[in-house]
Formats: structure tokens, sequence, C-alpha cells
């Protein structure tokens, strides 16, 4: 199959500026048929002539001529051949027609399809390592055996309390010097998962960028530097308008920074740039709204409060809670973490926090007030949570319409929570009353232990 | 005369619960903590009950197990496994290798001497 699609875009191009083919013909020195082939694909287009077509149609012969787009081409080829794919009917042949008309759809099915195989790789590894991880399965075996020798001994001493003092003793001494044993292998165990986690971590592209902002603790010091002499320059007074400023400015001047953050590792593949691209924009876009400087000590001055920050900058709710997650935190600075929930309770964005346990692919505990904050529109909530591990952490949600609005159209919500520890909180307007009400919540069913819990839907993986 | 339990296990504070469990329940128990020794004793003293672990050193149970079964000395000697794995292959292997009735670790203590009364059960002490 040709592996060009430059006809495809030079057709595309030249019909996107209205320009007639016989036009283009004319101007770059081809007849019309001549230009109708290369068009097509079916004549090979450089030099020159590739040279005074882009210019003829208002674009550098690099933008007309991306690399992006061939390897494009050569992914959705790969698909074409994919096996579980082969009684669909793909047009393979129009496959540089699709990609050439159609970019955006194109490299949304390269990258549904990347992230397919990533899935699937992923549950391998997985299947494989619970079935034939031989050093799991040596520490389960050794793990029930000393159980069972503890239990044994236990049993011994509640079954037969009058077996003389010094036989008592030898039992007793089992259980101790077992429960020892039975502690190092678990320990073992434990660091053996984490050390398994760490090297999977990046297995998907929202692992990827979730590494990225963890290596960088949320924090890009480049982009602020060069976003904040970029503030001056926002004029509108209302909140949408100066983040589309923000926005347009972030794009025009600190493109070059994001596309070489989302060129270093640890973001490999073109699913995660994208992703990486779009939440490195969002970060230029707050700092370019909010300079770090400027919101350092505003923040500290009005004690974080989410609302007060969004009228000082007027801007979003939203990106104050996100430029939040940004601050290095301090004795007196609190460290943020992140969350933003949809109606049907997925967690769409999250920047966690150190020692907040929550669900990577699943919906989190419904406790939690980034739920409940759906039913109580465009008000703060705060709640202060107490995990089953003991960590105690303050919450803080605000439910924002998003969308269209006007009377008879439906309203839809996001949730934005930011989390914070509460030890932390008490520099904050959200550091909570004493005698307010502690929650017992959990980071899912799946993961929590609270089994007489209410709200249990599904059972703890442990059972 | 009491009836006499062969215990393969090589984990010395099992084998010390184990025996004072069934020296309580009125057996006589001998101990072995290697497989080579384990078969060997098997099949020169055939005791009423023999209690085998699958993971022993030198010989692992299921091999115990087979060679017991081909041996006409010890082809019906009642024998009750122990395994830290609870998986159903295990206990199909250890079934069609020729065991008795199968535990798995953790186990009661009421579950071993209830499983060695009904094994020595019906043989002549």
């Amino acid at each position: 199959m040709e592996s060009s699609i430059l006809g495809t875009r030079i057709r595309q191009r030249r019909r996107e500026i209205g320009l007639t083919q016989a036009e283009l013909a004319r101007r770059i020195g081809i007849s019309p048929s001549y230009l109708n082939l290369i068009e097509w694909n079916k004549r090979r287009i450089a030099g020159g002539l590739l040279r005074r077509t882009a210019e003829a149609v208002d674009l550098t012969v690099e933008e007309l001529d991306d690399d992006t787009g061939r390897r494009l081409l050569d992914r959705l080829s790969e698909i074409a051949q994919l096996p579980e794919l082969a009684d669909v009917g793909i047009e393979e042949h129009r496959t540089n027609e699709f990609v050439g008309r159609f970019p955006g759809w194109a490299q949304g099915m390269a990258a549904l399809a990347q992230s397919e195989r990533e899935a699937t790789v992923r549950a391998q590894i997985v299947a494989d390592r619970l079935s034939n991880d031989p050093f799991l399965s040596e520490t389960v075996h050794r793990m029930l055996t000393r159980i069972a020798a503890i239990r044994s001994a236990a049993e011994i001493l509640s079954d037969y309390p009058e077996v003389p003092q010094a036989r008592r003793q030898r039992f007793t001494d089992i259980v101790n010097e077992e429960s020892r044993t039975l502690t190092g292998i678990a320990e073992a165990l434990a660091a053996y998962l984490d050390k398994v986690e760490a090297s999977d971590r990046k297995l998907t592209p929202v692992d990827e960028v979730e590494a990225l902002f963890a290596e960088r603790q949320n924090r890009f010091a480049e982009l602020d530097a060069a976003a904040a002499p970029l503030a001056s320059r926002l004029s509108s007074l209302h909140p949408g308008g100066r983040r589309d400023e923000a926005r347009a400015l972030a794009e025009a001047h600190l493109q070059e920074i994001v596309e070489s953050l989302c060129r270093q590792p640890p973001i490999e593949t073109a699913a995660a740039r994208a992703r990486a691209r779009r939440r490195l924009m969002d970060y230029a876009t707050g700092a370019v709204l909010m300079p770090l400087a400027d919101f350092v000590s505003r923040a500290a001055d009005l004690r974080y409060d989410i609302e007060a920050l969004a009228e000082a900058f007027a801007a979003e709710v939203e990106s104050v809670c996100l430029r939040l997650t940004a601050l290095s935190p301090g004795k007196e600075t609190p460290r943020f973490g992140y969350f933003r929930a949809n109606a049907a309770g997925t967690i769409i964005e999250m920047l966690g926090l150190e020692g907040l346990t929550v669900p990577r692919y699943a919906a989190a505990c419904p406790l939690w007030v980034l739920y409940r904050a759906q039913g109580s529109p465009e008000a703060v909530l705060p709640q202060r949570v107490l995990f089953p591990s003991g960590a105690r952490f303050v919450f803080v949600a605000r439910a924002t319409g998003v969308g269209p609005s006007g009377f008879g159209r439906p309203r839809h919500y996001v949730t934005d929570m930011l989390v914070m520890r509460e030890a932390d909180a008490t520099h904050t307007v959200y550091g909570p009353d004493p005698r307010a009400l502690v929650e017992e919540v959990g980071p899912s069913c799946r993961l929590c232990p609270r089994r007489s819990c209410l709200h249990r839907v599904e059972d703890p993986f442990a059972e | 005369m009491a009836k006499r339990v062969l215990l393969a296990e090589d984990e010395p504070n099992i084998v010390e619960s184990l025996t004072f469990l069934l020296e309580r329940a009125g057996f006589d128990v001998a101990v072995e903590t290697d497989g080579r020794k384990a078969l060997d004793k098997a099949l020169a003293d055939t005791p009423d009950v023999l209690i085998l672990d699958v993971m022993l050193p030198e010989i692992d149970g299921y091999e115990i197990l087979r060679q017991l079964r081909a041996d006409r000395r010890a082809d019906r000697l009642p024998v009750l496994m122990l395994t830290a794995k609870g998986q159903r292959e295990d206990r199909d292997t250890a079934l069609e290798c020729g065991a008795d009735l199968f535990i798995t670790k953790p186990f009661a203590n009421s579950e071993i001497v209830a499983a060695v009364e009904k094994l020595s059960d019906g043989r002549p002490a």
C-alpha cells in the first residue's frame, strides 16, 4: 500500500482554503490532471514542487508533510491486519484517505488500539504472576505453614488447661516464635508487592502521565517561570473569558516547553503524550492565570479558601484547586490532592496524596463528599474523614455546572474535591472544629475492611 | 496396645503439637522429618496410620505415596495427607496417588485427631 497521505493532506488543505484543483495547479505550475494524481496519492511529490505547493496553501513543508501522519498510517495498517478484525471488512485500501480526512478520529482509533494492547498485556502479567510467580507461591506456602503451627499450639493452650506449666510454656514459645517468623514473611511479601507495583506503574497511558506528575510533585517550574510574565496580558474580567485568554496565551507561548516535557521519560507512548499534553496545557493555563509567586502569598493570606482565591484571581474554582496541588508543601503550607468526578461517580481526574489509598480504575467509597456534593450544587462542603488505616483527612468538595444552561435544559455537574491531611487543614479555613463529626470512610468497598458498613456493595478482595 | 501413627512432617513446631495431641488421644507416635526415611519406616513398620506432609525433603509426599501403593506391604496403609496448598489440583493429585484423606494447613486440631481416629478404626490394635 502507498504509505503516504501527503496527497490527501494537500487535497484537504486546498478545500479548506477554498481553492479549486485547477487554480492550485495553475499556481504551482502543473496540469490539473497531474495534481489530481498527486492528490489521490498516485504520484509522489517532493522537492521544489512540494515547497511551491506548501506555499500556495499557506503552510510550511513540515506542516504539510509531517511524520505523524505517516506513523499514524502505519499504525492503522497494523490494526487493519489484526486477526480479531478479519471479519469486519476494514477498507484497507482507503486508510490513507481516512487518515488524511479525519486525522482526529484516526489518532483516536490508534490510541484506543494501543491502550487495548496495553490493557491486555497488563492483564496477562497479573494473571501470570498470580498463577506462576514462584516467590508468591512459596511465600503463601510458608505463611500457611506458620499459621498452622500457631493455630495448633494456640488451640492446645486453650483446650488443655490442665497441662503442666512447663509444657504450656513450650506451646506459648511456639506461638511467639512462629508469630515472629510470620511477621517477617509478611513484611517480605509487602516489600515484594511494593516493588512489583513500582515496576508496573507505567503500563497504561494514564499511568505514564501520573508518573510524570508524581516525579515532579505536580510542579513544573519551567512552565511557571515562562507563564508569569504572560499574566499581565490578560484583559477579561470574567473567569471564563480569562481562562480562554490564558489558554490562548499558553498555547502561543508555552507550547514548546509542554512538547519537550511530553518527549521525556516517563512519557513513552503516543497515547500518553496526547494525555500529558492536555494535562500540561491545563497546568500552563493555570500558571498564566495565577502566577506562582503571587498565588503562594495570596493563598497563605486567604488561608487556602478556594472560593476567595477564585475571586481574587477571577478564576474558576476548578482551576484554583488544580493550582493548589502545585504548591511546595512547607511548615504552614499543606500538601493538597485533587479529585474530579462526574455524576456517574467516575473519577475523571486525580492528583493523589501520599497515604490516601484510592482505587485507580473504579469508583471510590460512596461516603466521600465527592459524591454527596452533587446534591448541593455550587456549595462548598467540607468533610472530616477517618480511613480504616487510621489516616485522617479533610475533603472539600464543590459541584459545578458544566455545559450549556438554559430554562428547561438538563443541568450537568462535575465535582471538584480538594484533599488535605487533617493536621495540615489547621492552616486553612477548612480546619475542622474539634467537635465536628468524623465520618468513617474507606478507599472503595474492594479495599475496605469495614464489614458492617451499610453502604457496602462488594466484598473485600481478601474474602 | 495403642495404635501406632507415623508422622512424616519436617516442621518441628507442628510435629510437637501433633505429637502432643495424638498421644493425648491414645496413639503411639513415631516421627520422621525426611521423605526417604519416612518411606523406609512406613514399609518396615507398617503403622496403623501414616500422616504424610506433601513438602518433605528428599522425596515428596506424592512420590512416597506412589511407592507405598506399589508395595504389597503398604498398599492398604491408611494415609492422611497434609499440605499447605489447598488448591483443587493438589487435592486431586493426593487422591489419585492413593491418599485416603486430605487436610490442608492451617487445620483445626480436632480435625486431625478425628481423621486419624477414623482411619485407624477397624484396624486390629
